[in-house]
């Protein structure tokens, strides 16, 4: 215990340094606004931003992107409770009864409560984070290649097994992604695979601008061809103290939805938006009077805004102590790390302390920061909802051009990105859901280097994955997910992937 | 937000056999490209027994994609399935337009141009622009970036084009 005080006091130093403070206020601040506009998700604004934070330490990067996470999912509930459009996939269910609630004239309790509910999700999964990590970390010291190929194909199919579509087509986005992270050297020779003598290819596809192509390009496109449905936004609001009622019938729905949330952020696969549907679900199924959900029941509101903030503290688990993340985002957050020449990891806490827990402790912070700013700056949040698409996405699509091509300053990297923002689109059109792509994209040359290692320790011996006891079983678990995946057993809601 | 077009759109019409019209599509293109990356790794050395060459984990992956699409692709013949969705040209035109001039002027003319003029083209994409409002926010916009990216990020950029620099 005494350890983890001191880890957090070491944290707490990181996290305060007046550079890291504005980092994760800017980070929780743009977070807000990209959860406010509709239009802008939370993986186009973080491979958008990633280039701007090369320059600055890894510490300060991984703070501002967390923040930027955390920062969404309070921003979501804004546009979801006023004007009925969720800023982010997490929001969706928001809107069923924060909307109704407004519409009530109860707008501002829905708000309050959304935030109070965050911010108690926030910090109670924060400790949890604090005091699972260690112990994480621990057991995954004696993973061997074989362990961390089974576990990073559980990852690949868990990504699979979150997303809404048909399970097939998500296999196919995941195919091709790995067939895109192939592009460049062999991880393990260093033979050039799929190059065609390209200098530029040589290296393989950035992630940067493949991912801003993919999600925000293709984000832009499919919005700018339907007509802009504008926002239609009711009075000021006012009260947003929620009463004496509404406390009593939101807290249990706060607790259940942090560790329901905190426990799906830590599962692969898990993301902010399952964690919320999944909540809004328990909270329905609980409900003395069910009827009431759909029509301003606060629990509907309370339950699944705290899901989905405990559950980004939840993916930071697995992504700083395993080096494994749960989710598209967490996944570009590993990416972020390793341009920044720290490899996540078991390690990770042992070899840079002042990364592991500085960020750790910047959650704390950002949540305290998110609750202060938002209540009153929600004014300013509606304001901006006025700003009118058709200028808009010009901005975003130029940020985004720079942001690509500035990481390098190679021309080829622009390329890069209309190329795959026409394949995002497409793809879109098509219905598949993108997710899978970027988890297979970055964790494709760790799978094949897991693999290939441990086929080398077991002379070609395939048995190798079954023979030792906890690679075994997370194939098992993988194996069980597919059997599951195609017979159908699937949590399943609707949402618009679009806004994701 | 309803799936209707706002403006000029392409219609696909598929034949009558074709009962599922946007897996059948989808699942082609993607064996296309499986076929096309089992073709590009054809060069490389697979596997001997169960020890690993450079080319086997993208013909593994390839072969996954090329069964999953002609099961998609089948799923598209035999079962009824959703339309192919209406696509706007206008959009994606000027989009791809707008980045692609970036990507051509940026070495010779500078930040300053390139930003604003791909600023302006992508504008171009929606029939709701107004342009009055569009050119002040691309200058600010202009003016911010040129500001934000060397100054504030310290990622030294070429601002003006070249030939009046030198």
């Amino acid at each position: 215990m005494a350890d983890l005080f001191s880890n957090l006091a070491l944290g707490f130093g990181v996290a305060l340094t007046p550079i890291n403070l504005l980092l994760c206020l800017i980070g929780a601040l743009v977070g807000t606004l990209v959860g406010v506009l509709p239009g802008i998700g939370t993986i186009a604004t973080v491979a958008m931003l990633l280039p701007i934070t090369f320059g600055l330490p890894p510490v300060g990067a991984l703070i501002m992107l967390a923040g930027i996470y955390y920062g969404a999912q309070y921003g979501g509930s804004t546009t979801s409770i006023l004007v009925n459009i969720p800023g982010e996939a997490a929001s969706v269910v928001t809107a069923l009864d924060g909307h109704a609630m407004a519409k009530q004239g109860r707008a501002g309790a829905a708000l309050g409560m959304a935030a109070i509910g965050s911010f108690i999700a926030g910090t109670v999964s924060v400790i949890l984070l604090t005091l699972l990590s260690p112990m994480l970390t621990t057991v995954a010291l004696r993973f061997g290649p074989p362990e961390n190929f089974a576990v990073i194909l559980l990852g690949f199919i868990a990504s699979v097994f979150m997303i809404q579509g048909s399970a097939a087509k998500g296999f196919m986005v995941m195919a091709l992604g790995v067939l895109v992270a192939c592009v460049g050297m062999d991880p393990v020779v260093g033979k050039e695979r799929f190059t065609f003598g390209n200098v530029d290819l040589t290296n393989g596809f950035d992630l940067v601008p493949v991912v801003i192509g993919l999600f925000g390009v293709s984000e832009i496109l499919l919005n700018i061809e339907r007509p802009e449905v504008r926002a239609a936004i009711g009075d000021r609001i006012k009260g947003l103290l929620p009463s004496l009622d509404d406390w009593r019938r939101s807290l249990m729905p706060i607790l259940r939805g942090t560790f329901l949330g905190f426990g799906l952020g830590i599962l692969p696969g898990g993301s902010p938006v399952s964690a919320s549907f999944a909540s809004y679900a328990v909270e329905r199924r609980r409900a003395a009077d069910p009827s009431r959900f759909g029509k301003g029941a606060i629990e509907g509101v309370a339950g699944p805004e705290s899901a989905n903030n405990s559950a980004v503290a939840g993916g930071m688990i697995p992504l700083l102590s395993l080096g494994l993340p749960s989710n598209a985002v967490t996944a570009l957050l590993l990416g972020a790390l390793v341009i920044h020449d720290i490899t996540p990891g078991p390690l990770l806490a042992a070899q840079r302390p002042d990364v592991f827990w500085g960020v750790i402790a910047s959650m704390y912070i950002g949540n305290v920061m998110l609750l202060v700013l938002n209540l009153p700056l929600i004014g300013l949040w509606v304001q901006l909802l006025r700003v009118p698409y058709r200028i808009l996405f010009p901005i975003i699509l130029l940020l985004s051009i720079v942001g690509a091509w500035g990481t390098n300053k190679n021309v080829f990297d622009i390329w890069v990105m209309v190329g795959f923002g026409a394949i995002g689109y497409v793809l879109r059109k098509l219905d598949y859901e993108l997710a899978p792509f970027i988890f297979a994209m970055v964790l494709a040359p760790q799978l094949e280097q897991a693999l290939r290692q441990s086929l080398v320790m077991s002379k070609s011996n395939p048995m190798i994955f079954l023979e030792r006891p906890i690679s075994a079983a997370l194939i098992a678990l993988a194996a069980l997910l597919v059997v599951a995946l195609f017979c159908g057993y699937r949590p399943r809601a609707r949402y618009a992937e679009s806004s994701l | 937000m309803s799936d209707t077009p706002s403006h000029v759109a392409v219609k696909f019409k598929m034949p009558k056999w074709v009962r599922g019209p946007q897996d059948f599509v989808g699942g082609i293109a993607l064996m296309a490209i499986a076929a096309f990356a089992l073709w590009a790794s054809s060069d490389l050395q697979g596997m001997h027994g169960f020890s690993f060459g450079a080319g086997t984990v993208p013909r593994m992956f390839s072969v996954l994609l090329l069964g999953l699409g002609a099961a998609v692709t089948a799923m598209g013949l035999l079962t009824d399935g959703e339309h192919i969705t209406v696509y706007a040209w206008r959009g994606p035109l000027f989009v791809s337009l707008a980045i692609i001039s970036f990507a051509v002027t940026i070495r010779p003319l500078g930040l300053v141009i390139s930003a604003f003029a791909s600023f302006i083209i992508s504008a171009l994409g929606t029939p709701e622009t107004k342009w009055k409002e569009t050119i002040i926010v691309g200058i600010c916009l202009t003016i911010g970036c040129s500001l934000l990216f060397p100054y504030a990020l310290g990622l030294p950029l070429q601002l003006f084009p070249r030939f009046l620099v030198q």
